[in-house]
């Protein structure tokens, strides 16, 4: 009897996965929909979970810190040493600074600690990160939906605005905020790199629109009197946020790694202060003797990248309309035996 | 349209005229290209900077110094660009066209790898979405992405550099490594492959016996040594890369087409001794070397038209791609025995993955499969990384945009007619799901010019990306401009390269008049 | 299902493996047995041209591979002391009075350029008119400090040979050439002429493009001077041509079979044969070579190869891995560690020649250009009298010297030779200097070395303290604005002084900036640290620092008695002359409280260790300088 329950069971899957959608989507709005959709992708969870650990821990840690070197803004964390402390060297048996109780990430060769430099490192990459994906995910989005649903002249007048913005080496607009204004911090930095890395984001959002733009449910919206904003951020740009996630979670890890590539031509975030990439490139050729300097940093560049993207693998399923979820066996089991009267319907 | 495409040049004309007369200003401004000098203890110092002065015009403002360097640069329009000297006198023109070449060679095979491996990618975890597979490569393609590359050089030099090296002086897999990567590989393939756990178990199992047996047969044969694949190799895989591909472009279930690609495989295989003796002449003609592939893709069309009579284009397409396989697995092949004889050479000795460079300072043979083998083993690495780093952004661009459109209302429909689901996949799907990369190719295409900055100097190709670096660092700002003045005009050329394409792909994109 | 198509393909390349072993066969292998007889040395730049004697390519890289290729009366051996090589030639002091300086080289007879044409003294007359702008403009070749480049756009105008030369002449034999001065030149021996093969020069300005023979050769070095008599007398258009391919005909990267072998005559013990652009240059022994020591008769060296690699940490890589094998560079604290672990390489470390100092500003600098600055009035300037001394030298006592050695320094030295890790307390000499152990017992600077750092921080902040009571350990009242460059080591210096002069009630700025250098007259700067790099060895060579008007006195330094004593240096002095005047400009210096040396700048030079007797020097060319010597 068991064994034929689950024939049927597999059977009527398909009709089952609809009923077990329909059930659950009933009666919910569209953002109870995305977050139970997002709470269902498991890696993305536990990504979120690790970075938001990630980020109280660092930034308990090195405490927060703010403003310029002339007006610094400090909040001091709970680890004892700062970056500019330099407690005396530990030596040991072939290299200077390994890792210690006191010092469980060594310490680098001048004797600051690796774990104060390593943390305050993340809180600079994270702030980087944040940055520059709240910044150029905002102007992205806007200025590509503006240019693809407006079409015409605005569009010719922003996309050759991206053009332009293009053309204009990020780098070279560092060297001069390094040699004109010094070293203005990390929130200036991550500011200006915000303000340059929008332009691919700006037109995959503008491609989107063009295509967008012309189908049936826009034209229905249109009909029916919606305004402007209204049809591009109620109709089309939920439909563009597959795009639109996916870009930005490529961007904020890009942002890291932009950072990264930055400090390694030396117009990254300056000393003493540090980041996740000016270690790396600081320590690049010590990792034979002192591999600690070598390899704290990559895990955390790693980890926190890998976090960010998963997140947006999540969000990218959550926000397709269409997209369905993938229904496990044991659920779809569990779904028939509790609807005994769809499967004597299906007979 | 030529209107729009006239009119969107004059445009971008205007855009780099306004953005360079920018970045001149803000790069002179930027620093002191007389630093080096002002703390030189040389007795003649105020006369060398007396000399860098005047040959520079750095007594000239630089928002009028820079119509100096505009003049020269409008100069192509007459045949004579003139980009200016560096700061080592040198003519920014000519550095520029001896580092383009090295970077296309490192960079162009990087970004085709890149898109090719990641649609593949992206298109496979996208029709298997949510199995065990997707996950595996969502995994490495994030991990891929999220590693800086200085950091990834630094451990590829490491260990597939130094350590295969030292390695290959005795040419064994010892035991540890041999179950080590027995393991490596059971795992991944189990993971790749989902099913019930007692299938996992036993596919783990089976690669991994395999995996054991592989490497013995290496070790037993030197073939790290003298690597080849024979006859017996080539034939084997060419069948079966022509059944694959007649499997995938037009079904199992026609099989003349399934005939005519084989029969190219067996063209191969008759026609290898041929071709390998045609190969092996002492000076080795490009005309020579192209020959046979052509011939085979000739072949591939012939067998094509002798075998089928409807739809034939389908076919034709089938047997071309097997055929280039084919010349590809022969190329291959050839590498293969030339190896051997690379890693014996003088100035090689038996340490053939280098650290740096673009050819072997060392090696001196006229031989062209060894030099083809000294530029294959140099770009090796620079490759691996930039392959790595830039084709999770495919991955995911692509598995997103596959996803987006099988879920459309025509593949629904196709699907309701009983077209197969590789048909569905191969001719509706895909088509559509490529449209919107086509901006990310062209954008990775032109960024090819601009070099890799990074990559570049970590392992010592002299291409653009270097001449950017170093003309930053010394505040060269002809080469500066001379470098900007290419990557800029591409980028933006890319854009309207992109613009047109997506208008051509989609018919419901208009071109903005 | 899918695992049986796994195995299947598994089989199939099994079998095909199989196949291949026993179809290919077995391979000869043609391993070279042969002794190693090529070496590889890095080079950190690209070649640019092979003339390194112009302002654009006076390069490591071009004057390493001109050392190789040309021998001349001297070079510096790795101490550094100036060896006359007597192969080559001989030269010496020929009249020495009040206004009348003469010194004449006279190169020894049978030798030959590379492709067979004798050397003479016509030879070396082509310094003369690379060296003297009068020269230059009587030929009409262009006034060198004019608005226009010279025909020949040579380095060497402005120096001391442009400003003291009277007169040159020719003996009768042509093989010796008499320069005459207006006055004694302490640096006579370096300012003298050296060889370059005018014939080729002449012949290339004839448009030729093969090697000429030995009697056509004679001819154009004959041409030559009856050019150079010429120039002397008026202008001259000829020496204008020669001058354009001097300048410029030598700037090749690229250097094949089709290059015009005119450009590589040379009389070193090696000729350029081949060079690709931006990659590398591969020189071989050149045949005709006496010009020089001889080379080691055992295994010599058969060709030597530039291999460029831009960046300091591949380049290490690329000699474990056995691409090059000589790797030299300037050591970051791991660098030794990492080169010692690499197997096969023997790691040697050395200092050179340039030394890490900290400048306190007492004044507008002298050669500030900015009408519109500001007047220096921070902590140390003058103007205050006695506070600013007292500052001053509170600021030195707390500077942690010891400690910056001990934690940047040392660690780039083998850890079981560390002689050379040590504060450097001298601003004339370098330690292990003739001298250096006199002037440092006399001069002073031992209220900067006695006791322990502790102390001098604790009696730092006394003198402080007098001047703001209220200072005291860590409370950061004097505010000094610190100069340096945003490096790793840099940074590391900085942050000890910082940590140490706030003990001191200093308060050091920490940030760098990579425009340090254009700042150094810029008044917001009370402190600036840099690095002195003398490229020769000069017994004048530090006038410029601390005369009042010397070129490098960025700080408004400024005194009579030292001006004196650093004036007076320039006259034929014993070395203990030397010494003494050394002491008495040092002890000026150290009482006034104006600059503390740190340390010299270790270097370290790592090689394949089948290479033998490579002795890295501190002055360029610095490995190579004794390439004769180099054998497997």
């Amino acid at each position: 009897m068991a064994k034929d329950k689950k024939n049927e069971a597999a059977n009527s899957s398909t009709e089952g996965e609809n009923q077990i959608e329909l059930r659950e989507t009933a009666g919910l709005s569209q953002g109870q929909l995305i977050r139970r959709k997002f709470f269902r992708h498991k890696p993305a969870v536990a990504s979120l979970i690790a970075l938001i650990f990630i980020g109280i821990f660092v930034f308990s840690a090195s405490g927060i810190h703010l403003g310029t070197e002339k007006a610094p803004i400090t909040v001091q964390g709970w680890w004892k040493y700062t970056i500019t402390d330099i407690p005396d060297s530990t030596f040991c048996k072939d290299s200077v600074g390994c890792p210690t109780w006191s010092h469980p990430f060594g310490q680098d060769p001048i004797g600051r600690d690796y774990f104060a430099l390593v943390m305050r490192g993340a809180e600079q990459s994270i702030m980087v990160m944040l940055v520059v994906g709240l910044i150029g995910g905002i102007l992205g989005t806007i200025i590509g939906a503006v240019s693809g649903y407006f079409r015409g002249w605005v569009d010719a007048i922003l996309m050759r605005f991206t053009d332009f913005i293009i053309t204009i080496p990020s780098i070279i607009i560092g060297a001069v905020i390094g040699f004109k204004f010094g070293n203005l911090g990390v929130v200036a930095l991550a500011i200006y790199l915000g303000l340059f890395s929008w332009t691919g984001l700006a037109r995959l959002v503008r491609g989107e629109f063009l295509s967008l733009r012309e189908r049936e449910f826009v034209d229905a919206a249109r009909v029916a009197g919606a305004s402007h904003t209204r049809i591009i951020f109620k109709h089309i740009l939920p439909n563009a946020m597959g795009v639109i996630i996916v870009s930005v979670t490529l961007m904020l890890a890009g942002a890291i790694l932009l950072e990264t590539a930055l400090s390694y031509i030396g117009f990254g975030v300056q000393a003493p202060d540090v980041s996740l990439g000016s270690l790396i490139s600081d320590y690049q050729d010590s990792f034979t003797v002192s591999p600690w300097l070598f390899y704290w940093p990559g895990v955390l560049i790693i980890g926190i990248a890998l976090c960010v993207n998963f997140i947006g693998d999540g969000l990218r399923d959550a926000f397709d309309p269409r997209q369905r979820r993938q229904i496990s066996r044991k659920e779809l089991l569990k779904a028939t035996f509790r609807t005994p009267t769809n499967d004597s319907k299906s007979k | 349209m030529l209107a729009y495409i006239a009119r969107r040049i004059g445009i971008v004309l205007l855009i780099l005229f306004g953005s360079s007369y920018i970045v001149y200003n803000l790069e002179a401004f930027s620093g002191d290209p007389l630093a080096e000098l002002r703390t030189s203890s040389a007795k003649n110092r105020d006369f060398l900077i007396a000399q860098m002065t005047r040959e520079l015009h750095l007594d000239v403002p630089p928002p009028i110094r820079y119509f100096d360097w505009l003049r020269g640069v409008l100069g192509v329009l007459t045949g004579h660009a003139d980009l200016g000297k560096t700061r080592d006198g040198l003519l920014v023109v000519n550095e520029i066209s001896a580092a383009i070449p090295v970077t296309i060679r490192l960079v162009l095979g990087a970004t085709i790898l890149a898109i090719v491996l990641g649609i593949t990618v992206g298109v496979i975890t996208a029709i298997r979405q949510y199995s065990r597979l997707d996950y595996t490569m969502t995994f490495i393609s994030f991990l891929m992405f999220s590693l800086p590359i200085f950091w990834v050089a630094v451990l590829l030099k490491q260990y597939m550099a130094i350590e295969f090296n030292n390695f290959l002086g005795s040419g064994q897999i010892t035991v540890p490594w041999m179950i080590g990567a027995a393991i490596l590989i059971g795992i991944s393939v189990a993971g790749i492959i989902s099913g019930s756990r007692r299938r996992v178990w036993f596919i783990f199992g089976g690669a991994f016996v395999s995996t054991v047996i592989l490497l013995w047969l290496v070790n037993v044969t030197d073939w790290l040594l003298k690597p080849g694949l024979g006859i017996v190799g080539v034939g084997l895989l060419t069948a079966g890369i022509s059944v694959g591909i007649a499997a995938i472009v037009v079904g199992m279930e026609n099989r003349r087409v399934v005939l005519a690609s084989l029969t190219v495989a067996i063209a191969t295989v008759a026609l290898y001794f041929p071709i390998n003796a045609l190969w092996s002449a002492k000076h080795l003609s490009f005309l020579a070397l192209i020959a046979p592939m052509l011939l085979l893709v000739v072949l591939a069309i012939v067998a094509a038209v002798a075998f089928t009579k409807v739809d034939r284009g389908s076919a034709i397409r089938t047997t071309v791609i097997t055929s280039v396989f084919a010349s590809l697995l022969l190329l291959i092949d050839r590498m293969m025995n030339t190896w051997s004889g690379y890693i014996h050479s003088d100035g090689i000795d038996l340490r053939p993955i280098p650290t740096y460079g673009t050819v072997s300072v060392r090696l001196s043979s006229d031989n062209f499969w060894i030099n083809l083998m000294d530029g294959f083993v140099h770009v090796l690495l620079p490759t691996i990384a930039l392959t790595l780093i830039s084709f999770a952004g495919y991955v995911r661009y692509s598995r997103g945009s596959l996803l987006e459109v099988m879920n459309m209302d025509y593949i629904r429909t196709a699907r309701a007619k009983g077209l197969s689901e590789r048909v569905v996949i191969v001719r509706h799907a895909l088509r559509n799901a490529m449209i919107p990369l086509t901006t990310l190719m062209a954008f990775d295409f032109a960024g090819v010019i601009g070099g890799a900055i990074i990559t570049e100097s970590v392992f010592g190709w002299h291409g653009m990306g270097t001449l950017f670096r170093s003309a930053i660092s010394s505040q060269d700002l002809n080469l500066l401009m001379g470098v900007f003045a290419i990557t800029s005009f591409m980028a933006v050329m890319a854009n309207l390269v992109a613009d047109l394409l997506y208008s051509a792909l989609d018919p419901r994109i208009r071109v903005s008049k | 299902m899918q695992a049986k198509r796994t195995l299947r393909s598994v089989a199939i390349l099994a079998a095909g493996l199989l196949a291949t072993s026993t179809a290919t066969g077995l391979v000869a292998s043609s391993a070279n047995a042969a002794a190693k007889s090529t070496v590889i040395i890095n080079e950190t730049t690209a070649m640019t041209s092979l003339n390194s004697g112009t302002p654009d390519t006076n390069l490591v890289t071009n004057s390493d591979i001109g050392y190789l290729t040309s021998a001349g009366f001297w070079y510096y051996d790795n101490k550094p002391n100036l060896v006359r090589n007597t192969k080559f030639g001989t030269f010496k002091i020929a009249k020495n009075v009040k206004n009348d300086f003469e010194v004449t080289y006279t190169v020894n007879k049978g030798q030959v350029w590379s492709d067979g044409v004798a050397i003479t003294g016509v030879d070396l007359l082509l310094s003369h008119i690379l060296n003297s702008s009068a020269y230059s403009k009587k030929a009409g070749l262009g006034d060198p400090s004019g608005d226009t480049a010279p025909a020949f756009t040579s380095g060497g105008y402005g120096g001391v040979y442009d400003n003291h030369i009277k007169s040159v002449s020719l003996s009768k034999d042509k093989m010796s050439v008499t320069l005459k001065y207006d006055s004694f030149q302490p640096d006579w021996q370096i300012s003298g002429p050296g060889p370059s093969p005018v014939h080729a020069l002449e012949l290339l300005a004839d448009g030729k493009t093969a090697l000429p023979t030995p009697a056509a050769g004679a001819a154009a070095t004959a041409k030559f001077l009856s050019d150079f008599n010429a120039g002397l007398k008026g202008p001259n258009a000829r020496l204008a041509k020669i001058g354009a391919i001097w300048s410029t005909g030598y700037n090749i990267q690229d250097i094949n079979a089709s290059t015009n072998p005119l450009l590589l005559v040379s009389n070193g013990g090696f000729i350029v044969q081949s060079a690709i652009k931006n990659t590398s240059v591969t020189l071989v022994r050149n045949p005709k070579y006496t010009s020089g020591p001889a080379l080691s008769k055992t295994n010599p060296l058969n060709k030597v190869i530039f291999s460029f690699v831009t960046d300091g940490a591949p380049a290490a890589q690329a000699l474990g891995n056995g691409e090059i094998d000589v790797y030299d560079g300037q050591p970051d604290t791991a660098t030794y560690q990492q080169l010692k672990q690499l197997g096969g390489v023997t790691v040697e470390t050395g200092t050179t020649m340039t030394y890490e100092h900290v400048d306190l500003r007492v004044g507008n600098s002298a050669l500030q250009t900015d009408a519109n600055a500001a007047d220096y009035n921070g902590p140390f300037a003058d103007s205050h009298g006695q506070k600013a001394r007292d500052l001053r030298k509170a600021f030195l006592l707390a500077l942690p010297r010891q400690s910056i050695v001990n934690k940047e320094v040392s660690q780039a030295y083998d850890p079981n030779n560390q002689a050379d890790a040590t504060v450097m307390n001298s601003n004339f000499l370098l330690p292990g200097q003739t001298g250096y152990k006199s002037v440092v017992a006399g001069s002073g600077v031992s209220v900067y070395t006695a006791g322990t750092q502790a102390e001098r921080t604790a009696a730092a902040l006394k003198l402080v303290q007098k001047w703001y009571p209220s200072a005291a350990d860590g409370s950061n009242t004097v505010a000094i604005n610190m100069l340096f460059k945003n490096n790793a080591r840099r940074i590391g210096e900085n942050l000890l002084i910082a940590a140490e002069e706030a003990k001191a009630g200093f308060k050091v700025s920490t940030v760098g900036n990579a425009a340090w250098s254009s700042k150094l007259d810029d008044p917001n700067y009370d402190v600036a640290m840099f690095a002195w790099a003398p490229q020769v060895v000069s017994q004048t060579g530090n006038n410029a620092n601390y005369q009042s008007d010397g070129g490098n006195n960025h700080y408004g330094w400024n005194d009579s008695a030292l001006d004196t004593v650093l004036h007076s240096l320039e006259a034929p002095l014993t070395d203990a002359q030397i010494t003494a005047k050394y002491l008495a400009a040092d002890k000026i210096i150290m009482a006034k409280a104006w600059t503390l040396p740190l340390y010299q700048w270790p270097s370290v030079a790592a090689y394949s260790s089948s290479l033998k007797n490579v002795k890295p020097s501190p002055l360029i060319p610095n490995m190579v300088w004794n390439y004769w010597e180099w054998h497997f």
